[in-house]
């Protein structure tokens, strides 16, 4: 009866780590998560916009950009209490509590081919990714 | 002076050889007393005229108070305690597995309004208490609260003290916030060096209560657990780590940090942060109290047990998050 009990502990137990894994690893890399993009990349004036939606987390989670032009990041807020409202982009040296409802918009520079540009919230639950191609 | 051996049962922690010692040496009449955990053995030295049933009988008594009893004949060990932690795996994973689904499921996300009054703050309370940010203080919370009922059955005493420092913190720095309308404690990386560790501790007692420390007890030196239990039973502990729930990583926290801050007066900002903090009280309220009455059931192996694996995984989970907040490591999750 133990070793009954023991054998289907270990599958229940492995079938819950594997379905927690799937469930909240980082779907940056897989192709379902790219369809979104374009949509929210504008150029202005020579200069590119890219928008982010930072509520429970940040939409879309991956957008590519050209590379070598003028970058901006928007990140809009809507009642955004949680955690995407803490945002830190470390290399553009922003760290900044953002205001519940509203424009956030962060300058990135010229980000070169190949470089990627990492968003992710202070407590580190919620990332996004902005990669120039 | 006549020495006895006896056998112990209930001992589970480190601190119980601290704790038995310090309690029999206190009775009249026993001069020594040495436990030895490993064997599960007590020595003491005596000068009672009494029979060795009889003295296991009254020293039964005093310890019996803190899970503990002494006898004259090895108790048969219940069997089960070798089987609980086979039913304990699959229940915490299910309970971790139900807190990254609701997170995921996105209901958390629901609109409140541009502007925060002391209404929406409690609703945000509430929503918070089941948020991410449980992994970090409700995980603390379980893990504390479990602890402490395991080393002192029916004691609600630190649990009333946490949640008392909590509030009080919330209110005055709410109010402090307020009024000064400048930061504190709003500070990304000192909040997440907190937060890591928050989550070292919640591994560490998650361990604890799944019983991996048992077999390694006694390779410790007695004196750091003697420090711990000193630390643990102070009453200014439970408050002091109430308090510190204020600087805790939590995004909801922190939002209602900069709402206070923004409110201009030390009224509007504690009541912001202090309605904010009883929104969180039920959630916190049921996991520290459930603690404290599932100790006390027949239960409480498989819910110690049970306790501990959900708060090593919301631990590792905060753990990871924290350092990938700092940009230590890369994000591993979204969720």
């Amino acid at each position: 009866m133990e070793k009954i009990i023991t054998i289907l502990s270990i599958i229940i137990s492995i079938a819950l780590i594997g379905g927690m894994i799937y469930l909240v690893s980082d779907g940056s890399n897989t192709s379902d998560d790219q369809v979104a993009q374009s949509q929210n990349v504008e150029i202005r004036d020579g200069v590119q916009y890219v928008t982010i939606t930072a509520r429970g987390g940040y939409t879309p989670s991956v957008t590519e950009i050209r590379g070598g032009i003028p970058t901006k990041l928007v990140v809009k807020t809507n009642s955004t209490y949680d955690c995407s409202a803490s945002l830190v982009v470390r290399s553009a040296g922003f760290q900044k509590m953002l205001q519940p409802t509203g424009e956030e918009i962060i300058d990135l520079g010229i980000v070169k081919s190949g470089e990627k540009v990492q968003g992710v919230c202070g407590m580190g639950m919620y990332n996004f990714l902005v990669q120039a191609i | 002076m006549k020495t006895y051996t006896f056998h112990v049962s209930g001992t589970h922690c480190p601190s119980c050889k601290i704790l038995i010692e310090d309690t029999l040496n206190e009775q009249v009449g026993i001069e020594r007393t040495t436990v030895d955990l490993n064997q599960e053995k007590v020595t003491i030295d005596t000068t009672l005229n009494e029979g060795q049933q009889k003295l296991a009988e009254m020293l039964t008594e005093k310890v019996k108070r803190n899970g503990y009893s002494l006898s004259v004949e090895k108790q048969t060990k219940e069997k089960v305690n070798h089987a609980v932690i086979w039913e304990a795996i699959p229940i915490g994973l299910t309970f971790l597995a139900l807190f990254f689904l609701i997170q995921k499921s996105g209901i958390l996300n629901f609109g409140l309004g541009g502007t925060v009054t002391p209404a929406t703050s409690f609703i945000i309370g509430l929503v918070a208490s089941v948020s991410s940010c449980l992994a970090v203080v409700g995980g603390l919370v379980l893990s504390l609260s479990a602890t402490v009922s395991q080393d002192k059955i029916s004691d609600v005493k630190p649990i009333m003290l946490f949640h008392g420092g909590r509030l009080i913190s919330f209110i005055v720095l709410g109010g402090i916030l307020g009024a000064i309308g400048s930061a504190i404690g709003i500070n990304f990386t000192v909040t997440a060096i907190l937060g890591i560790i928050a989550s070292t501790v919640m591994i560490v007692l998650g361990l604890n209560l799944v019983g991996v420390f048992e077999k390694i007890i006694i390779t410790l030196p007695a004196g750091v657990f003697s420090f711990f239990r000193k630390i643990e039973h102070k009453t200014i502990t439970p408050l002091l780590v109430g308090v510190g729930t204020f600087f805790l990583p939590c995004g909801f926290t922190q939002a209602m940090q900069v709402a206070a801050l923004s409110s201009g007066s030390f009224l509007s900002g504690l009541l912001i942060m202090g309605v904010f903090a009883l929104g969180t009280l039920p959630m916190l309220a049921l996991l520290s109290f459930g603690s404290a009455s599932f100790a006390q059931s027949k239960h409480a192996p498989l819910f110690f047990k049970s306790a501990g694996v959900l708060v090593i995984g919301l631990g590792v989970f905060a753990l990871l998050a924290g350092l990938a907040g700092l940009g230590v490591i890369d994000p591993l999750f979204n969720i």
